[in-house]
């Protein structure tokens, strides 16, 4: 989230699309509503009228995968009928960029496209420079080839009978949506989008997220209280796992895994640091050798010299994409001995789960760590399946709930909140800290004996006291950073042993280490800031800098210096995030994006500091799909694409059985409920929740039930070419059929959360669901698919 | 931005308050007369399930969690939470929880209890053999010989469930094992 | 039983619906904070995702879900049932050995070392809030207590606490004033009654809807306080009970329950069908439950 949970309230209209907060994030619920009760207007945009549909203002129904077409549209109309917030606009993004000559678009592919990788070359998606590598500008945004011009002819395409028509959209409720969410131009509304994973589970997810920032600074919207768009993540931690790079492509604090051809520590912050030729330009990420040395540091301590380039050569390199769909082909394919899961269940909240499945059993062994066991764990005895046949050797791992050991965890606003341990987990149930922990010392002493490359293990720091478990405020120490030598720094000395303040004093010569830099502040001198229950507002708008701790450096609202005008006045004074006193010469309010002086100001920053050139991206080469969105049809489709004749994201290959609309007619898409959560381990064992939730079950239309003989409760088998599962029909009229292309389409809804272990079992809806991913981030397309229902429940 | 020493003991004292024994047992029924929690140990949490990040407080008697309800200080939720939040009792108070290590030998169609020495110790074993059997140290590309470092032999999945300081952990580990294969519940 | 005129000052509900999403927090902190055990289910029984069945002996409080089209509109509608803690309420007025009691904190609380078992209270309440544990030998009757050992101690009931959007709970005054300015406020939204205010003489549940009550399967009452009705049925009540020494007569009567129940569980079973609120209990949800 740009913003945080707290700060909805604020919003004057606030759009959930891809989203089901009072289903999925029932409390967040509590500021969508409070917003409302001062007038705000809720947008609900979904193909099924959920619980959050129920409160809405305005409900439009869309196609899955359609997102990019529906918001294109609102982008035209806001461009066509000149709705932008012009200074906002001209000041702080990159519409005014002049844009390379070579840059083109044709009938749904960008210029640089190669059809036999799946790839462009980017070499036209850039911005025209001068001789100093500063790029052009126009700030009348007339010139044709500024990012404004081109985004105008760009989506001067999607107008709203051709947008209707490929999202099944009622017009009448489209032109609401639109009327209602453009009003929030102007520098005293404001409004905020509110997504999840219905966003970016599709082939095309990223630039679905992508569309969305567009629209928000196209209206002033972002680093505005109650606007900004916000990622609501399903998982306690998920963004602390992110931030701590529980991920192939990244190292904590989202620094890059090195490449192969980074052959030495130099070639790697060359290679990753971005560079900026701009003097206003804050360029954070030039950093980038500061947090990384101060990263290697707190991984091999003392062994981590200048010398030999801070043990950079002990971490593996990568040479290709190693994400979880591919990932997974390599387990079906043999390609990996053993496997480690921990507190995550593959078998259900996987792709084509039934492949994964298959997939285990080609381990030599498998290791678990859960509080139960999980479908993942009991593969071997799962249904239809002869245990004899499987050579696995698997060990499940009593593990410890989080009310059983203390640790901060980060929600989805950034804030950083500790946990204590309440009781000792049950038996001889143990944290994942002390699993870990035994891993490491067991193995550490086997190669201390001998091995392959023992290096980065027997000198890997690891001192987290003597007892039972790692001492985890050591470890969050650790995470904070310290300073491993006495220095001065801009005229103040600091001790060895010190904790680091800031990561603005993390160094790249050894003297720091931080096992994350983004989460440098959270553990000082001060003590655990994670532990903070302070409940001051001097704000008013409740954004409790003394609660708890959030990333980064206790800022609340992310590009907050977007909120004020050139001279540091805030752009809506009744809704001030952060403003500037020109007699202390200091920003009040929020921690400030920078704390440089305002923009009309010598020696200021361009406030999105995180990119290189300091402007929020309208047109952007960071993605591999594209530097604008562009509609295509999801993977598997009833329909051709009408906007081009390309039919899908270009940029993604197409693997697998797909499904055709012949045999299978029905669009499918998946979802949460509120009783349980992902899937469904920690909800399926609880007897209150199964109470209310007992069964796997189907929503389909009154059309659809009536056109295959359905009543309510009827046991159906849906199938794809991934397989087939059973579940008790649902018949509502919150679904309904969309008009598509001149036809009807009907759709059907499946929760993702069961499966056939725990208390609760049934039909795991990722059986069906296809591995094919994002161009960008590899997040498979379970939102939009093929299948085909029919009554009874003879599974093939 | 300034913090007060008042804001860290409130949080800790919390967790560090000693349990005033109130005489009589605590039942709790509907009908109690007393409040059940009256007296009892607790400590503050946050909810394991979505990411909204909502406070709890867990009430503990005789080292068993015998309530959990919203915190109503919590500046998030000020005492709401969800059916599932609501339900947290019952993942500390489950009969189906894993209490023993588990083990399933290669064919085997049935569990078998182990220590969690002999366990660490198999494991620790089978890793040592899968990484030094499939450990890539360079890679040719282009006619060109690069250092690439990696155990190809094993995949960890992790997961968004762990506290922040085990992510660290386990991020650490892996990244000294050479492990690439690393992924989680984000990308799904 | 109370003979209180003035309830202003006692606590209240004010649930307003239109602000529920449905989310059953309530429910579930409800069988939280009670121990009550879980109901088996199947499918769901009713519109939407609703379940159990019925308010029982292991439910106290329940969303009732409608899922309906009106004018081609949708309608997912969500309906909080509880005990509605009557300022008068009919099951005290009827109850022969005083096991009901209206507080003066506002919760009607139940006192099971009184109840005989008679049921007259769940023939009086118009709400058909209490429920008989047909899963015991020797059942008893149970239902919502307005959590009241919270209530004495400050803290809100365990639904109120946890409800993120649509409780609101405070002296019974001030909740039909804020349900009245919001009814002022929002005209268009609302249907323009504030339940509870006047129904069965008035309760301690305060509703808003925006949706026709009857739709949201509110049940009519009158507007009359129970217990002017229902003092008739206290006649039927063996006279023995109403006396100081009745307590033989009492056990004598308990007695012979064991024989009269076992008839009257198959009956109940039967007419309310196989997803009965009797219900198969799952797990032991705590070694502090009350059996």
């Amino acid at each position: 989230m740009t913003n945080h949970w707290n700060d909805i309230q604020h919003a004057d209209v606030i759009l959930c699309i891809g989203s089901n907060p009072a289903e999925n994030h029932p409390i967040s619920f509590k500021y969508v509503e409070k917003a409302m009760d001062n007038g705000a207007k809720l947008i609900s945009v979904d193909p099924r009228y959920t619980r959050t549909s129920s409160k809405s203002d305005i409900y439009a129904q869309l196609r899955p995968g359609t997102d990019i077409a529906f918001i294109g549209g609102m982008i035209n109309y806001v461009l066509q009928n000149d709705l932008i917030q012009k200074d906002y606009v001209v000041d702080y993004t990159n519409a005014s960029f002049l844009i390379d000559d070579g840059f083109d678009f044709n009938d749904g592919i960008f210029s640089g496209y190669n059809a036999e990788t799946f790839t462009y070359a980017k070499d036209s998606w850039k911005y025209k420079t001068d001789k100093d590598g500063m790029a052009l500008r126009d700030k009348t945004l007339q010139d044709p080839r500024c990012v404004y011009q081109l985004m105008k002819k760009h989506y001067s395409r999607y107008t709203p009978a051709l947008v209707c028509e490929i999202t099944g959209t009622a017009i009448q409720d489209y032109m609401a949506v639109i009327r209602t969410f453009c009003s929030t131009g102007s520098p005293d509304k404001v409004a905020t989008i509110m997504y999840a994973m219905g966003t970016t589970q599709h082939t095309y997810g990223t630039q679905n997220v992508r569309i969305y920032a567009m629209l928000q600074l196209l209206l002033g919207n972002i680093g505005m209280a109650g606007g900004g768009i916000n990622a609501l993540r399903g998982e306690a931690n998920v963004q602390g796992s992110t931030d701590y790079a529980f991920l192939y492509h990244i190292l904590p604090g989202y620094l890059k895994v090195p490449d192969f051809n980074h052959v030495d520590y130099a070639t790697f912050l060359d290679q990753t640091t971005p560079k900026s030729s701009d003097p206003n330009s804050a360029n954070w990420w030039s950093n980038t050798p500061k947090y990384m040395t101060s990263l290697l540091k707190a991984f091999w301590g003392d062994a981590a010299t200048e010398k030999n380039d801070f043990c950079y050569d002990y971490l593996a390199k990568k040479s290709g994409n190693y994400s979880f769909i591919h990932l997974m082909e390599r387990l079906r394919a043999g390609g990996f001995e053993g496997l480690f899961c921990m507190g995550t269940n593959p078998v259900v909240g996987g792709p084509d789960a039934s492949s994964i499945a298959d997939g285990l059993g080609k381990l030599k062994w498998m290791v678990a760590a859960d509080l139960w066991e999980t479908e993942t764990s009991i593969f071997w005895k799962r249904p239809g399946v002869d245990p004899k046949t499987i050579d696995t050797e698997v060990f499940l791992l009593p593990a410890a709930s989080s009310v059983e050991k203390m640790g901060s965890i980060s929600n989805s606003g950034r804030w950083a909140q500790w946990r204590y341990k309440a009781v000792n987990p049950p038996g001889h149930a143990e944290s994942d800290a002390f699993i870990v922990d035994q891993m490491f010392k067991r193995i550490k002493a086997l190669y201390e004996k001998g091995g392959v490359f023992p290096e980065p293990i027997v000198n890997l720091s690891w001192d987290y006291g003597n007892g039972h478990e790692p001492d985890i405020e050591m470890v969050a120490k650790e995470c904070n950073g310290t300073f491993l030598r006495d220095v001065e720094i801009k005229g103040k000395r600091y001790k060895k042993g010190e904790q680091v303040p800031s990561f603005a004093l993390l160094q790249d010569d050894g003297s720091t280490k931080s096992g994350n830099w983004l989460y440098c502040g959270s553990y000082t001198e001060e003590g655990n800031m994670m532990q903070r229950r302070g409940l001051e507002d001097p704000t008013g708008l409740e954004m409790y800098h003394n609660w708890a701790w959030c990333w980064p450096v206790n800022r609340r609202i992310l590009y907050n210096r977007a909120s004020v005008d050139l001279n540091g006045k805030p752009l809506n004074p009744k809704k001030v995030v952060i403003a500037w006193n020109a007699v202390t010469r200091k920003w009040e309010g929020d921690v400030p994006d920078g704390g440089w002086a305002p923009m009309s100001e010598d020696g200021t920053k361009n406030p999105f500091i995180m990119l290189p050139e300091g402007y929020g991206r309208l047109f952007s080469a960071g993605l591999n799909d594209g530097p604008m969105p562009e509609h295509y049809e999801p993977m598997e489709s009833p329909v051709a694409n009408m906007m081009s004749g390309q039919q899908t994201n270009p940029a993604v290959s197409v693997l697998g059985k797909l499904c055709n609309s012949e045999k299978f007619p029905y669009v499918g898409t998946t979802y949460r409920v509120s009783e349980h959560w992902q899937a469904g381990a920690m909800t399926r064992n609880l007897p209150w929740l199964v109470e209310l939730v007992p069964d796997m079950f189907v929503e389909l239309s009154e059309q659809l039930a009536e056109w295959k003989g359905l009543k309510n409760g009827d046991m159906v088998t849906i199938s794809t070419e991934r397989g087939s599962i059973e579940a008790r029909a649902l018949i509502t009229s919150r679904i309904k059929p969309l008009r598509v292309s001149g036809r009807m389409v009907e759709q059907v809804g499946l929760p993702w959360h069961f499966g056939y272990a725990g208390l609760a079992k049934g039909g795991s809806a990722n059986v069906l669901t296809m591995a094919v991913g994002c161009a960008n981030s590899t997040i498979p397309e379970y939102k939009a698919f093929l299948c085909n229902i029919e009554k009874g429940g003879d599974v093939a | 931005m300034g913090i007060s020493r008042r804001n860290f003991l409130k949080g800790s004292g919390l967790a560090a308050g000693t349990m005033a024994l109130t005489g009589k047992p605590v039942q709790a029924s509907v009908d109690s007369p007393e409040l059940r929690t009256k007296g009892l140990q607790v400590s503050t949490t946050v909810c394991p399930y979505c990411a909204v990040g909502c406070g709890m407080l867990v009430h503990t008697k005789n080292g068993k969690i015998v309530n959990i309800e919203g915190d109503p200080e919590h500046p998030i939720n000020r005492g709401a939470l969800c059916s599932k939040g609501s339900a947290l009792f019952q993942v500390a108070n489950n009969e189906r929880r894993l209490t023993k290590v588990q083990y399933r030998a290669p064919g085997s169609d049935k569990w078998e209890e182990k220590s969690w020495d002999w366990t660490m110790d198999r494991i620790a074993k089978l890793m040592k053999d899968s990484r030094d059997k499939n450990f890539v140290k360079s890679e040719k590309r282009d006619g060109k010989d690069y250092v690439v470092n990696r155990n190809e032999g094993m995949a960890f999945l992790g997961s968004a469930a762990l506290d922040n300081e085990e992510c660290y952990l386990w991020s650490k580990f892996a990244r000294a094992m050479g492990v690439s294969y690393l992924e989680h519940q984000a990308r799904i | 039983m109370s003979s209180r005129t003035d309830f202003s000052k006692d606590k209240a509900f004010l649930i307003d619906m239109t602000k529920c999403t449905g989310c059953r927090g309530c429910q579930v902190a409800c069988k939280q904070w009670n121990q009550l055990e879980a109901e088996k289910t199947e499918f769901f029984t009713g519109e939407g995702y609703q379940n159990p069945p019925a308010m029982s002996e292991f439910t106290f409080t329940r969303i009732k879900f409608r899922d309906y089209e009106k004018n081609g509109q949708n309608e997912f509608a969500f309906y909080k049932e509880m005990c509605m803690h009557c300022d008068e309420p009919a099951c005290a007025s009827v109850c022969p050995v005083g096991a009901f009691l209206k507080t003066p904190e506002g919760p009607v609380i139940y006192r099971a070392d009184r109840c005989i078992g008679c049921r007259f209270c769940m023939i009086a309440c118009p709400f058909g809030v209490p429920k008989y544990e047909w899963s015991k030998g020797l059942p008893l009757v149970r239902k919502c207590t307005g959590c009241y050992s919270r209530v004495k101690e400050g803290l809100k009931p365990a639904c109120a606490t946890t409800c993120p959007t649509a409780i609101t709970y405070g002296p019974r005054d001030e909740m039909i004033k804020e349900a009245e300015n919001r009814l002022a406020k929002h005209p268009d939204k609302y249907i323009h009654k504030v339940y509870g205010k006047e129904e069965a003489g008035g309760t301690s549940v305060i509703y808003l809807t925006n949706l026709p009550f009857d739709e949201l399967g509110f049940k009519p009452v009158t507007m009359r306080p129970l217990p002017g009705y229902t003092w008739q049925a206290l006649r039927l009540v063996p006279a023995a009970f109403l006396t100081v020494g009745g307590g033989l007569s009492a056990i004598s009567w308990i007695n012979h329950r064991k024989d009269r129940l076992k008839k009257e569980r198959e009956e109940a079973a039967a007419a309310e069908g196989k997803n009965s609120a009797c219900c198969a209990p799952t797990e032991p949800a705590s070694e502090d439950k009350e059996d």
